[in-house]
């Protein structure tokens, strides 16, 4: 078995409670790495075209990488891979917590769960001694994420539903300690097998190829972080609600559902804020990472929890028009309890509160105003009342009740906050990524609004090249299973101290603007392993990877994603932005919306697929997807 | 002509407001100058690494500091971070 795989797949029947250990194929293990990739190739190939995806016949994938059991840092997710109840298409999420450190412990790569349990059952399983027991789980039914894993117990290693996933809520989520795979609806699907919880215990110990090495290096790279102002300061100081602030000043924080692109309050929901008036001194970070993003605050009668994040603050922040921090900190509480993703639940708050100011729904929820919120997100939870009708996400409701015009979503899957009307490239990436409306399959935002050496994010250059090579090292690092914010450590620190206004700055932005198919040439050369996430592949697994080799598989795998998607039915005209984004201008400068139309036909061209968004039999011969 | 002057968040708190209106500027350059006399000494050190954007859109992209601006347009102090 090539290092840094246990070698196991575990495979369980939850109707029949049978399980079975069976080895894992080393030939998809170099194609595809694991997690998202791994997930991926056994979705297409253990299901059938136009399965339910609520129904037993989908399968429920829990996929680690050989990054994960290690201490690098940023290495322990895990990726949840299913048929999204959401898109129709493929449903894919990542999570920190502890839980991938758990499996890997238990000797176990990928857990399969097929076909649905009779009565609420939870899996508790042994790696050391390859057993497998289906518990009873009647006396969790019901219970919130945080309690069901106190009642587990904190120490072990686990991955749970709440009442949203046991709901099928369509945008319910995985939740492990306080992490949560939370988008595409994989939560849901886990309900509908009526899974309550996987315990994973085990002490087996990562193998290498290189053991030394690697340690000495890891040393090297926790170093670098350490000093990174990203990775070693910003995130420590301000977790992910760091960008609060400046996305508000680019005029692209979701504001009353995505009408505008900026919110005059937004200081009063920014990291920094929240660092002055309501973190507590904890930080918090998934197992062995040095980066601590999580932060925490104090819910009177709760306790001390977990903070929101950025996505969280303009969801259900700005885009509710809300500048109650408290508020927000509640919300986000209370959705992680539920098991909810908060991105797709803020969408579908702000879609309702557009409804009702527009006289097409009466639920009682105003832009600006917090009343009803809480009330609403548990009922969504219980899909209780109008909760019912919102439960079902954006797409959904729109349909039921009007205003596709002003829905919020790509392919069903909500928007993340991010407007791409002030990020072109952004909005190409939401189109055509594989999940929907989705920002961490390449983060595209970070190369052009967000980060410190940012294009221009309003004309066509890259717009078609950044999206693709951003995606296919998403596609990788998402299959190692690597945190997607390793990648802002690429950007050194010189680059974050340079002077934006200086004309030495301006020029080297220019010159990277303008090396579209350079800039995809220099990322495909195979050499030598250079990027840290490269040279831990290659030191635990003994094979060269280099950036050339993470655009290929990633290429692959984003193919694959792409060929599944068609087998049920998704097609280009799935490949859009909604239509206040193609429609409607923020910014004096646009006379319209997002060009989306005249960008897609390089990106179809690029990726090697044909005019009707279809990969061409080269591509997938080349990538090897075999379909 | 009047615009709006929207500081970084360590600016906000220096001056003690998320925001402020300037009067008869025609330019950003003139516009950062009314800044760096509302902020005083700590203008610099504050500012340093901040790009700085009309109504969203870095003016680096545009005319830089000649980029010249019309009523009711906001000019904001940008810092780069990251997150998701």
């Amino acid at each position: 078995m090539i290092k840094g795989y246990a070698g196991r797949i575990l495979e369980v029947d939850l109707k029949n409670k049978t399980f079975e250990f069976k080895p894992l194929d080393e030939d998809t293990a170099r194609l595809y790495i694991g997690g998202k990739g791994y997930g991926a190739r056994l979705l297409y190939d253990l299901t059938s075209a136009g399965i339910d995806p609520l129904g037993p016949d989908n399968v429920l994938i829990f996929a680690t990488g050989p990054l994960n059991g290690s201490v690098a840092p940023q290495s322990n997710r895990f990726a949840v891979v299913c048929k999204s109840p959401l898109t129709g298409g493929i449903g894919s999420a990542t999570c920190g917590g502890s839980y991938a450190y758990g499996m890997k412990k238990a000797g176990i790569d990928v857990l399969i769960c097929r076909n649905a349990a009779e009565r609420p059952l939870r899996l508790e399983i042994d790696g050391d001694n390859s057993d497998v027991k289906f518990v009873d789980a009647s006396d969790l039914w019901g219970k919130g994420s945080y309690e069901t894993q106190k009642i587990l117990g904190e120490k072990k290693n686990h991955a749970v539903i709440g009442p949203a996933g046991e709901n099928k809520v369509l945008f319910a989520g995985i939740v492990s300690n306080e992490r949560i795979a939370g988008r595409t609806g994989v939560g849901a699907v886990m309900g509908s097998k009526n899974l309550k919880a996987v315990t994973v215990s085990g002490s087996r110990k990562l193998e290498m190829e290189d053991k030394a090495a690697f340690a000495a290096y890891t040393k090297e790279v926790r170093a670098l972080f350490r000093d990174h102002p990203v990775l070693g300061n910003s995130m420590a100081a301000y977790g992910t609600a760091a960008i609060v602030n400046t996305t508000n000043a680019r005029n692209i924080i979701p504001t009353h559902n995505f009408k505008y692109g900026h919110f005059d309050r937004a200081k009063s929901i920014s990291g920094e804020y929240m660092a002055d008036h309501t973190l507590v001194g904890t930080k918090s970070s998934c197992i062995h990472c040095p980066v601590t993003c999580g932060r925490q605050v104090d819910l009177p009668g709760i306790g001390t929890v977990k903070g929101p994040e950025y996505e969280t603050l303009g969801l259900m922040g700005s885009n509710l028009e809300i500048s109650d921090i408290e508020k927000i900190q509640e919300w986000n509480y209370l959705a992680d309890d539920m098991g909810m993703d908060t991105i797709s639940l803020g969408a579908v708050l702000s879609f309702t509160m557009e409804l009702q100011e527009r006289g097409m729904l009466d639920s009682g929820l105003q832009f600006g105003n917090p009343a009803g919120v809480s009330e609403m997100i548990k009922d969504i939870g219980h899909r209780s009342g109008l909760g019912d009708d919102l439960a079902d996400g954006v797409k959904r409701m729109s349909a039921k009740h009007g205003g596709e015009a002003f829905a919020m979503h790509v392919k069903g899957l909500e928007l993340s906050a991010y407007d791409p009307r002030g990020s072109w490239g952004q909005g190409v990436e939401y189109a055509t990524t594989n999940r929907g409306g989705c920002h961490v399959s390449g983060a595209t935002m970070y190369m052009e609004s967000v980060g410190p050496f940012t294009i221009n994010p309003q004309n066509y250059k890259l717009k078609s090249d950044l999206p693709y090579v951003q995606q296919n090292i998403a596609a990788a690092i998402n299959s190692m299973v690597l945190c997607i914010f390793t990648t802002y450590g690429i950007v050194p620190k010189f680059v974050h101290e340079a002077d934006p206004k200086s004309w030495k700055f301006r020029a080297a932005v220019a010159a990277f603007e303008n090396s579209g198919p350079l800039f995809r040439w220099v990322n495909s050369i195979k050499g030598k392993p250079m990027l840290w996430f490269e040279k831990w592949l290659t030191l635990i697994t003994g094979t060269n990877i280099s950036s050339g080799h993470i655009q290929e598989i990633g290429a692959r795998i984003f193919n694959l994603e792409r060929m599944y998607n068609l087998r049920e039915g998704l097609s280009a005209a799935d490949d859009t932005l909604p239509p206040r984004m193609l429609n409607e201008s923020i910014f004096p400068n646009m006379k319209a919306g997002h060009p989306l139309g005249e960008l897609l036909p390089r990106y179809y061209q690029i990726r090697g697929w044909d005019s009707r968004g279809v990969p061409t039999e080269k591509t997938l011969k080349k990538l090897q997807v075999a379909v | 002509m009047r615009v709006t002057v929207e500081p970084t968040y360590d600016m906000s708190k220096v001056l003690g407001v998320d925001s402020f209106e300037v009067e008869d500027v025609a330019t950003v350059a003139e516009a950062v100058e009314k800044a760096r006399e509302r902020v005083g000494d700590e203008f610099e050190k504050l500012s340093r690494v901040a790009a700085i954007a009309v109504n969203g859109v870095l003016v680096s992209h545009t005319k830089g500091m000649k980029t010249r601006l019309s009523d009711g347009d906001r000019i904001s102090f940008v810092k780069a971070a990251a997150g998701g």
